[in-house]
């Protein structure tokens, strides 16, 4: 089993924009920009918590979340998703990729926690993209869920005046 | 106001200063006794310089010596001596600074939602409510906040901005109850709290205005007629309303149903009134506000504009003053009509007339808000004044010190709203701890902040973590100062908005000036900045933690047991577990 992860030379880590970044192994703690290196230094302290010190420069760093190879990384207060991939997970996985096809219903989910004021779509009522679905109020504030594609309502979750937490199910879309 | 003397003597000064205070006015034993507890001092020569500023006495002739003679001096004492402020964040340390320039003492409410909120170490007086179980949180209670202010025999309430700061009949039972409100009177607030009597006023004043009902509107029906005779778009306003609840915009008689009632049962809930108004909606205009100050003996004078295009449905992120869009033939004539309401309704205290611009450089009446705004340390940086210290002198009673010919406008100022908001996701609210908090202090920041590390952003109130208030010679220098501060903002915990201020400073758009309110909405392909190499590092994060948890090679991995180098990520998991 050890003999088998040392054969690994390289590792990719993929974005959720499906950026490709890889990276040799044994993992240096440097990043080659042009023709120069350039050190990455990961530290933490009291003051200032865990960060990364790179061109002089100290960047706050976070991990919101791992799981498997699933990472959230928040740095410098943006959030990253990468899920990072050996040469071989990666082959196995543009196979696997290739078989799925197309993607067919989208689910939507709600953005912020709230109360569900009012549903305006049906099961099985035909919706087009930039449709409100559900009014949603957080804060004090009302906000319309608007459908990202056209589609047929598949299913409607959200149920009015009832609570939500963020990323719970409202409503599925057929495409 | 009594005129009185005192003595400016070296270290004695404040013993005596006090005491004769004491005879002076003959009730103020208690006062003095408070004042030794909390107590100032008096004692350089600066300091004296200073406090005599402040306390408007006029300095004797050949000014103040080191040398411990004694000299006359002119003091007129204030009505104001406790404030409670009934606000919380932010606004209430800002007023707590000027008041304790100001030799006032201040008394807080600490509440069960923040009980170690940081605006309570700056108060004199501290009052508990932490066991107040009443659904209605105490910033909104009227009955509680003036029995707070009478049991702590405070003289007078700042309600800082939100919560009762616009509600006419907060402002009136603190006159009933011999209490000095620091704000505009009842009536006033009443007037231009309610738009539809609002534009009632600035249509007779003369004020331009944008077309719209002559009053409320009953129903959707209503509102598709005025529409029609106006022509789409419409926007739907909650009479009652403010900060962008209950408001809408219609783009065609199809959805006025829907969103006349959106609209309506938004603002009865936010405003606890569903009446609404429709008027023109004014395509891609700025959003241009002028600062207005006026006191009880009938002078009102304006501080210039602010620009807050800049927004997010109807919230403003960030504010500049002076506004780029404004020379100086329009802005003398905003500036008058913005006086002109203010008369209109005998406006004193600070207040803010706020206007829309369209391309045309055609201004329209909006709305005028009666209180202090979150937006106002632009103005102060640009005019040099502090308007809280303002506020407080005309709730005393002082006439202006200046007049509209004073008021000179320097440099360029520019607030950022730092929020725990996830930029990435909408601006949806992001509550959390503050776990580390830096801010920058350098002489062209200033920063208003009512947190600090270990700080919690609670759901309860608003998102805001700090202002960020860069000042410049002018806007291409206060830019760049900006960028530099952005950039030293450390905040660990939750997500800001800083990322999109990072992305601000570097937009054509926002560079040249040429945006408007639907900056955001319409111009925006992504709401953050991040440079080049940030993500890269990220990777190399994501990749560095995939490394050390599953690849199982003692020549990478870490050996907590075997006491090599430890990574301090893995280190500070560690430390959290146990």
């Amino acid at each position: 089993m050890g003999n088998e992860k040392l054969r690994i030379k390289k590792l990719y880590a993929l974005s959720s924009e499906n950026r490709k970044f890889s990276f040799s192994l044994p993992l240096k703690h440097s990043i080659k920009i042009g023709k120069r290196e350039y050190e990455v230094k990961l530290k933490a302290d009291e003051k200032y918590g865990t960060y990364i010190l790179w061109k002089n420069r100290k960047y706050p760093v976070e991990i919101l979340r791992s799981s498997q190879n699933k990472y959230e990384i928040l740095f410098n207060d943006i959030s990253y998703n990468f899920t990072v991939e050996t040469p071989f997970s990666l082959q196995r996985m543009k196979v696997l990729n290739s078989k799925q096809g197309k993607i067919e219903k989208e689910i939507i989910k709600a953005p912020m926690p709230g109360k569900i004021i009012d549903v305006l779509v049906r099961e099985g009522s035909t919706v087009l993209k930039g449709e409100p679905l559900v009014i949603l109020e957080a804060m004090k504030m009302q906000n319309e869920i608007l459908s990202p594609v056209n589609g047929m309502i598949e299913k409607v979750m959200a149920k009015p005046n009832t609570n939500v937490m963020k990323d719970d199910l409202l409503v599925q879309i057929k495409l | 106001m009594g005129i009185c003397r005192c003595k400016a003597q070296g270290t004695g000064h404040r013993a005596q200063g006090t005491g004769h205070r004491a005879q002076g006015t003959g009730h103020r034993e208690q006062r003095t006794e408070n004042r030794e507890k909390t107590g100032y001092k008096v004692n350089t020569f600066k300091d004296k310089r200073e406090h005599a500023k402040r306390m408007r006495i006029k300095p004797p002739l050949g000014g103040f010596r080191q040398k411990n003679h004694e000299k006359l001096i002119i003091l007129d004492v204030m009505k104001i001596e406790r404030i409670l402020i009934a606000n919380r964040g932010e606004i209430a340390v800002r007023i707590m600074k000027t008041a304790k320039l100001m030799k006032i003492e201040t008394v807080v409410v600490k509440t069960a939602v923040e009980p170690n909120a940081m605006y309570l170490s700056a108060a004199d007086v501290i009052f508990d409510n932490t066991e107040d179980n009443s659904e209605i949180p105490v910033f909104l209670n009227i009955e509680k906040l003036i029995a707070i202010a009478l049991e702590t025999k405070a003289n007078a309430i700042h309600p800082g901005y939100g919560f009762l700061a616009e509600n006419a009949y907060f402002a009136q039972k603190c006159i009933d109850n011999k209490l000095i409100f620091i704000g505009p009177s009842p009536d006033a607030i009443y007037k231009m709290g309610n738009k539809t009597i609002a534009r009632k006023i600035a249509m007779a004043s003369g004020i331009p205005m944008a077309m719209g009902s002559e009053g409320n509107i009953a129903n959707e029906g209503e509102a598709i007629l005025i529409a029609e005779k106006i022509g789409y778009p419409v926007i739907i306003k909650a009479a009652s309303g403010g900060g962008g609840r209950g408001m809408r915009i219609v783009r065609k008689a199809e959805e006025m149903e829907k969103l006349f009632i959106i609209a309506s049962k938004e603002a009865e809930k936010s405003f606890n009134d569903p009446s609404v108004f429709v008027e023109k909606y004014i395509e891609n205009p700025k959003h241009i506000e002028f600062q207005i100050l006026g006191d009880t003996k009938g002078n009102v004078i304006h501080l210039g504009e602010r620009e807050c295009s800049i927004q997010r449905k109807h919230q403003k992120l960030l504010e500049e003053a002076p506004s780029g869009a404004l020379d100086e033939k329009l802005r003398k004539k905003m500036g008058n009509m913005a006086v002109q309401i203010a008369k209109a309704v005998d406006y004193h205290s600070a207040g803010t007339v706020e206007f829309l611009l369209d391309s045309q450089k055609n201004f329209y009446f909006m709305e005028m808000n009666t209180r202090i705004q979150v937006e106002h340390p632009v103005t102060e940086v640009i005019t040099g004044l502090d308007l809280i210290e303002q506020q407080i002198r005309i709730a005393d009673g002082e006439e202006l010190k200046f007049k509209q010919g004073d008021i000179k406008l320097n440099g360029w100022a520019i607030e950022c709203r730092i929020n725990a908001e996830d930029v990435q996701a909408g601006f949806a609210p992001a509550p959390g701890k503050i776990e580390s908090l830096h801010l920058p202090s350098d002489p062209c920041v200033r920063v208003d902040t009512g947190v600090h590390s270990g700080s919690s952003i609670v759901a309860s109130y608003d998102s805001m973590i700090a202002k960020l208030i860069v000042r410049g010679k002018d806007r291409k220098d206060a830019l760049k100062n900006c960028k530099m501060a952005l950039d030293k903002v450390w905040i660990k915990g939750t997500k800001t908005t800083l990322p999109f201020f990072r992305m601000l400073v570097r937009h054509q758009k926002f560079v040249d000036g040429s945006f408007t309110t639907s900056f955001i909405e319409k111009d925006l392909e992504k709401y953050y900045f991040n440079s080049e190499y940030e993500e890269m590092l990220a990777a190399w994060l994501a990749t560095k933690l995939f490394v050390e948890e599953n690849l199982n090679d003692d020549s990478i991995n870490v050996n907590f047991e075997h006491g090599k180098v430890m990574s301090p990520w893995l280190l500070n998991k560690r430390i959290n577990q146990f």
